[in-house]
């Protein structure tokens, strides 16, 4: 348990203390525990719960990987990115479209469409309110990415050949060679499996001098830029890879749940997102699959038992969590040391050093 | 839930209260309606709704269960189906189809059920169609009024379409209006689906469309629509903007003075509920075309003992009108009930093949059938006037009319 800092402070309490960190110290082993046991129950939960739970939660998988890829940007590199449907939504609506059109459904296609639309899409977008002249104003990118995603999804409804309002329905099964990719326990694996791919490549990510590079820049990106870097490329940088994964996350998506439809791309999944990595708690990535599952288990269950308010309570719950706890679930076990993570070999004995 | 008379006395309420509470303290699999029934241990015949009880779209949602509570109610009362009771289970979409999906596969997976009942936005549709048909291998109605060319297998359709909406109501508006239309709608399917096929009906009847206009849904100033309409001497707006968008254009159409100088409005899904959006003159002489309104419980006792059942059942702010589609989730109930009956089983194949021919006698506006290989259905359709805040029959269809579709 660590106390509660207000969001504000944690900037100038931080960076003194970054040298002090450790892989593996007392205090910094809970994230690697909590990523051990989530991990080994995500393994064996198939084999625990009934099918159309396992359903239910390959659906979560997936959504925790686009939380994943919300928390690299909001996370690492500070940029709140209220458009990050606009890439999950582009990726569904490519692999839907290219199922529909071509009758392509093959994982080795699809997955890598997704992932390579989410990328160009994010580069775009990155190049626009990132790579100016001048450096961008939080806030601006903020906008800018919303209006991207709302723009998105004005441009889907009113689109024929999208399917407008109605989105595309019946997307074929997705196939891997002649096996043909039903929901159920194959799926949650294989969802599994690229959650934890990604997650992996974005752990190696931030615990490398990127990464580092990041820390730097979310806690002050004036210091950052006077060290010489680019900071404007650091972001768009993982912009466009946040772009990448959402977009394989909207790949998963659309054939897991057979359809696309506007509001993947719009406000609604986007301000869903934002309320899975604040409720988990940003900057850890595990906070974001944390959040993700937290908040649809509760949805699920609430949904069960409170038919008609469900939503207010869960409104209520992420209003408390959010106000007594600004660094969310994981801030109750994980230090904000640790949150921070350490960079770099070992230091031995903690001190006061620079960073 | 009991049987025990239909006044609500305080034991009554106990009863309620107690398997409320209990309800909401355990947690149950769903909202289930379970009957006290001697022979339950046959298993149940098992109705699953999918409806957005909460959402933008709860106001219609939450009629389409109570519609079904009310019947599942009576077919128990009546001794149930195939001498089984029926168990009604309802989930939320929550006007969000990522939710739905997840809660329809309750439904199908876990539940098991043998027909689901519901979606009121053509994406809810399309969101669930496939987790109940395709990979579910399971019965689906949809019952909301919609812009047709639906033509899964195994997806009836017990509202109306396009050609339901406007093969009288545009001769009528010609008549009581005059020739030049303007078309303004909302962007998005339904409104150009059912313009594209009104353009056809009021051309053929000597009519002509002076502008067609799309909007986006949350636009509320209309103030140039409105001037186009009354620099171009347009006789009829066939209006397709939806709530919120309809209420500030129908006021700002009044304020223009366009019905008092002789226009006509005219827009299909207006029902009972969207008439208390306005002040009463601001919509006065509005006309609709719509499968039931609640004055017609005045000449059809059919209609007015369902009125008065769901009413005394469900006092509250849910009424039941023919927009929310509370008219739909009835006619596809009875109808999937009578083909239960003729198939003997709840088996898909069986009770779809008898449900391409079934025929009730009795429903909210009059009988009803479906087309066979349509998968869609005949009812009456009513052109009602809006008059001090209340529909008034203008005009009735002589029989039942055909939806076209498929």
């Amino acid at each position: 348990m660590t106390e509660a800092t207000p969001m504000g402070t944690e900037i100038d309490n931080v960076l003194p203390h970054s040298a002090d960190k450790r892989w593996f110290g007392k205090s910094g082993a809970m994230i690697g525990l909590i990523e051990i046991i989530l991990l080994v129950m995500g393994a064996l939960a198939p084999l625990a719960l009934p099918d159309y739970i396992t359903i239910y939660a390959t659906r979560v998988l997936v959504l925790c990987l686009f939380a994943l890829s919300f928390d690299l940007v909001w996370g690492y590199a500070g940029i709140l990115s209220l458009g990050q449907s606009l890439f999950f939504g582009i990726g569904g609506y490519a692999v839907a479209l290219i199922a529909r059109d071509a009758n392509i459904a093959s994982i080795f296609v699809v997955l890598p469409l997704g992932m390579v639309v989410g990328l160009v899409a994010a580069l775009l977008l990155a190049g626009f309110l990132l790579l100016g002249r001048h450096p961008t104003s939080v806030v601006f990118v903020s906008l800018g990415t919303m209006t991207g995603a709302y723009a998105a999804d004005r441009f889907a409804r009113g689109s024929q050949y999208l399917g407008g309002q109605n989105g595309i329905p019946s997307i074929q099964l997705m196939t891997i060679g002649h096996y043909e990719l039903s929901e159920g326990p194959v799926f949650y694996y294989l969802a599994l499996g690229i959650l934890v791919f990604f997650y992996l490549l974005c752990r190696f990510m931030l615990r490398s001098q990127f990464g580092l590079a990041l820390a730097g820049l979310r806690e002050s990106e004036q210091r950052i830029a006077f060290f010489g870097y680019r900071a404007q490329h650091l972001k768009a940088i993982i912009f466009a890879v946040s772009g990448a994964i959402a977009g394989v996350a909207g790949s998963l998506y659309a054939f897991h749940e057979g359809f696309v439809w506007t509001n993947m791309l719009g406000v609604v999944m986007s301000t869903q997102v934002v309320l899975y990595v604040l409720f988990g708690g940003s900057g850890t990535l595990i906070g974001a699959v944390i959040g993700t599952l937290v908040i649809e288990a509760l949805g699920y269950w609430l949904s069960n038992a409170f038919q008609d308010i469900w939503p207010i309570i869960l409104g209520l719950l992420l209003l408390l969590v959010i106000m007594f706890r600004p660094a969310g679930l994981i801030s109750f076990v994980v230090s904000e040391r640790e949150r921070v993570g350490s960079f770099g070999r070992p230091v031995r004995r903690g001190g006061h050093g620079s960073a | 839930m009991s049987r025990d008379g239909q006044q609500i006395n305080r034991r009554r309420f106990l009863h309620n209260f107690a398997f409320l509470s209990t309800a909401i303290a355990t947690g149950p699999g769903s909202w289930v309606i379970r009957p006290e029934w001697a022979n339950a241990a046959e298993g149940s015949v098992k109705i699953g709704i999918a409806t957005d009880l909460t959402g933008s779209l709860a106001f219609n949602g939450n009629t389409d269960a109570n519609v079904a509570r009310m019947l599942v109610k009576e077919i128990n009362d009546a001794g149930g189906l195939l001498g089984r009771p029926v168990e009604l289970l309802i989930e939320d979409t929550a006007s969000n189809e990522s939710v739905a999906v997840g809660n329809v596969r309750k439904l199908i997976q876990r539940d098991k059920v043998d027909l689901v009942v519901g979606g009121i936005a053509s994406s809810m549709r399309n969101a669930i169609k496939d987790v109940i048909i395709s990979r579910g291998k399971t019965l689906y109605i949809y019952p909301q009024a919609y812009e047709g060319k639906e033509c899964m297998p195994y997806l009836f359709c017990t509202g109306p379409v396009p050609a339901q909406n406007c093969d009288k109501f545009i001769p009528w508006l010609i008549q009581n209006g005059g020739k030049r239309f303007a078309l303004p709608g909302s962007n998005y399917i339904w409104p150009q689906t059912i313009n594209a096929y009104a353009k056809t009906v009021i051309e053929k009847h000597g009519g002509e469309v002076i502008f067609e206009e799309y909007y986006p849904t949350d636009q509320v100033d209309f103030s140039e629509t409105v001037s186009r309409v009354v620099s171009n001497k347009v006789d009829v707006v066939f209006n397709t903007i939806i709530p919120p968008g309809v209420g500030s254009f129908f006021k700002q159409l009044y304020q223009a003075g366009f019905s008092k100088n002789g226009g006509r409005v005219g827009c299909v899904y207006y029902d009972e509920n969207l008439l208390d959006m306005n002040q009463f003159e601001e919509i006065e002489g509005l006309a609709s075309s719509l499968d039931y309104y609640k004055s017609l419980t005045a000449e059809d006792p059919v209609s007015a003992r369902i009125q008065s059942a769901y009413e005394k059942q469900f006092p509250g702010k849910f009424r039941f009108s023919a927009g929310s589609a509370a008219t739909g989730v009835y006619r596809g109930l009875k109808l999937w009930e009578a083909a239960v009956k003729e198939a003997g089983t709840v088996e898909r194949d069986a009770v779809a093949a008898a449900l391409d021919h079934a025929k009730i006698a009795e429903g909210p506006g009059g009988p009803a059938e479906m087309v066979p290989g349509k998968r869609h259905c005949r009812m009456k359709m009513y052109i009602g006037v809006a008059k001090n805040g209340q529909y008034q029959i203008a005009s009735r269809s002589g029989g039942l009319v055909e939806p076209k579709e498929c």
